[in-house]
């Protein structure tokens, strides 16, 4: 289907116009980026699966380069540009094309090139403060285009990554556990994993060796490594180093050791990814989850009603707002706030604006410290489907 | 539409002698013929068959677009080319030659890496340590895409090789490799080692029909006759092998799989 064109184009660039003036008027500062961006950042950050949907190419000097899939990643690219070091305060606004390939043929609610309107935050050290003021001002810019109503759906993987540290174990199960958040199945597999002694001794790396290796002593690790090599005829070379997989190595030994991660602990855990509820009632559900375990995630917590009140400050209705727990599970920048707006028109398959926080993604494309960091989107041509009739 | 039914077959190497041994064995005798420098040719005793000559991968992109109604060629090259492969081609028959395992293989020295879901669980400490994910140097970057996905691995990056992948690791342009072997001596004078659950593929010369090319009954009559001339012969994948149903690829359900 050829793309509709010479009607909608106006009407679109007056909606945006609309849109980018809220985000001036709330103090962003607009900027253009380039629509050809270097591969590398985006594979780093989504990984090997964006090829899929992300127009890659090789360009004439023979680098990985494509059409961008989102504003985000340029946003910060264009941040550390300015401010290497990322931890200066700025607030930006966009509206630019974006590209996917659509493997089931490009629709209205899901066009191969669009137009994005965003907003990026860097730097702002009141969290919850910059998390509601993103949300408002993202719900006003569609009030502003004429979308009155919106069904709002907010989670907070901080209330996840609390309830990890707060459970006894060790900090590389943690770790692995954080991981995997974002694969709901191997998730489960991993946990239950920790749960059985039985399975946290099912290796099939050498039994002799890693039955020689004591935890309590990494410092004799390597020698008794290095010997095992070098009795197998195994020689050294290639990028990783003999401490990183002495690491592993010691990990696979302490976890034999290890005792499994309670049940209880596991189901826990389990149990808080399923939490769904209206906004107004999350801390209530999961304060009820927590204390038959004695387990307090306190402050994050009262991160999540601080963030609750300022966007009752902020004239968010959240009492229809719905809260669920793992809900920013998508897409694995993410580290705190998350949030997404669905027309009822459109459904919840095609949102129309989302957005969270993603404190990580600074320092992955090379900032020296974490910066705390939030953006929110709007798809302008699902706005616009939205308000003038196009069904998904 | 092509008023020749055209058949493409390995233009060099190994597999085009297997090739013409296993028709002239059918008694499909192909003449060269023209003046395209032995890139064309015609069946002797069915003259309507323009036989083109052409490099193996070429041949999975002839299928893929409806260039050749039947060729024969890997099926490696096939599923890296045609990642749709089961509403494209109709994957006739394996033809008994032209074996090639495509595999994960790590630097034998990682003793700690023996499953798939090891590179998982390394990828994340390497991230750690190096501040970027492991590179798989690989001509395969569909199949490798999407049996990573399959085991959950997804912290690492792909870096196309077009030639000698299996030293890559030393050369530290990749931390490991996805290649093709068939008796792992190449991979094994690399101080290479395949994982334990690290075969994605294994793979062999097939007969194709392409669903994209222009088909008449005419056509259709030619290609059964190919195929049934095929079946007659000594190979015995070829003889087994249900020429009369139309899906006879075992692509077909690992499809779903990916």
């Amino acid at each position: 289907m050829p793309r509709e064109a010479a009607p909608k184009e106006p009407a679109l660039a007056a909606q945006a116009e609309r849109i980018m003036a809220s985000f001036s008027r709330g103090g962003y500062e607009q900027i253009a980026m380039a629509v050809i961006q270097p591969a590398g950042p985006f594979l780093d950050s989504v990984g090997e699966t964006l090829r899929a949907r992300t127009y890659v190419f090789v360009d004439h000097h023979g680098q990985e380069v494509c059409l961008r899939p989102d504003l985000t990643i340029p946003t910060c690219r264009l941040h550390l540009a300015r401010h290497p070091g990322g931890n200066t305060l700025a607030r930006y606004c966009y509206h630019g094309l974006a590209f996917r390939y659509q493997p089931g043929g490009a629709r209205p609610t899901h066009p191969t090139e669009f137009r994005q309107a965003g907003i990026e935050s860097f730097a702002a050290c009141d969290r919850e403060k910059e998390d509601a003021a993103i949300l408002s001002l993202t719900l006003e810019a569609l009030r502003e285009a004429g979308l009155e109503q919106t069904q709002l759906t907010i989670g907070d993987l901080g209330l996840f990554a609390a309830l990890l540290c707060a459970i006894p174990m060790p900090a590389r199960w943690r770790r692995r556990l954080w991981h995997h958040f974002w694969r709901r199945d191997s998730f489960r597999r991993v946990l239950m994993r920790l749960t059985s002694s039985e399975a946290l001794k099912a290796h099939e790396m050498p039994r002799d060796l890693v039955g020689r290796l004591d935890p309590a002593n990494p410092e004799a690790a390597e020698a008794i490594v290095i010997e095992y090599l070098e009795r197998s005829g195994l020689t050294i070379y290639g990028t990783r180093t003999l401490p990183e997989m002495t690491e592993r190595l010691l990990a696979a030994a302490a976890d034999a050791r290890e005792a499994p991660l309670e049940l209880a602990a596991a189901a826990l855990i389990d149990s808080l990814t399923l939490v769904r509820t209206p906004a107004p009632q999350a801390v209530r559900r999961v304060s009820e989850l927590l204390r038959p375990h004695k387990i307090d995630i306190e402050p994050a917590l009262v991160s999540f009603k601080r963030r609750l009140d300022l966007l009752d400050s902020h004239g968010v209705d959240t009492r229809q707002a719905q809260f669920s727990a793992v809900f920013g599970r998508s897409l694995e920048y993410y580290t705190g706030f998350v949030f997404q707006a669905v027309s009822p028109k459109l459904g919840a398959t095609n949102p129309i604006a989302s957005g969270g926080r993603y404190d990580g993604l600074l320092t992955d494309l090379g900032a020296p410290h974490p910066v705390p960091a939030i953006g929110s989107c709007i798809h302008t041509e699902r706005l616009f489907a939205a308000l003038h009739g196009d069904g998904p | 539409m092509s008023a020749k039914f055209v058949l493409a077959l390995p233009s060099k190497g190994r597999l085009k002698e297997d090739c013409a041994n296993m028709l002239a064995e059918a008694g499909l005798a192909i003449t060269k013929s023209g003046s395209a420098r032995g890139y064309k040719g015609t069946i002797v005793h069915v003259p309507e068959v323009e036989v083109n000559f052409v490099s193996s991968s070429e041949i999975a992109h002839f299928l893929k677009n409806g260039t050749a109604h039947v060729g024969v060629t890997g099926e490696d090259l096939l599923r890296e080319a045609v990642p749709e492969c089961a509403d494209r081609l109709n994957l006739r028959a394996p033809c008994g030659f032209g074996y090639a395992d495509v595999v994960v293989a790590v630097p034998a020295w990682w003793i700690d890496v023996q499953r798939m879901a090891d590179l998982e669980e390394l990828a994340m400490t390497f991230r750690r340590r190096h501040g970027r994910s492991i590179r798989v140097a690989t001509k395969y970057m569909n199949l490798t895409q999407r049996f990573f996905a399959q085991h959950g691995v997804s912290g690492y990056r792909t870096v196309e090789s077009l030639g000698a992948t299996e030293g890559a690791p030393a050369a530290q342009l990749a931390e490991l490799v996805v290649d093709i072997t068939t008796t792992g001596a190449t991979l094994r004078a690399n101080d290479l080692r395949v994982l334990n659950d690290g075969v994605i593929l294994r793979s062999q010369a097939h007969v194709v029909s392409s669903n994209a090319a222009p088909w008449s009954d005419h056509f259709r009559a030619i290609e059964r006759e190919l195929l049934e001339a095929l079946a007659r012969t000594k190979h015995p994948d070829l003889k087994s092998h249900p020429l009369n149903t139309r899906q006879t690829s075992n692509l077909n359900g690992e499809r779903d799989a990916v």
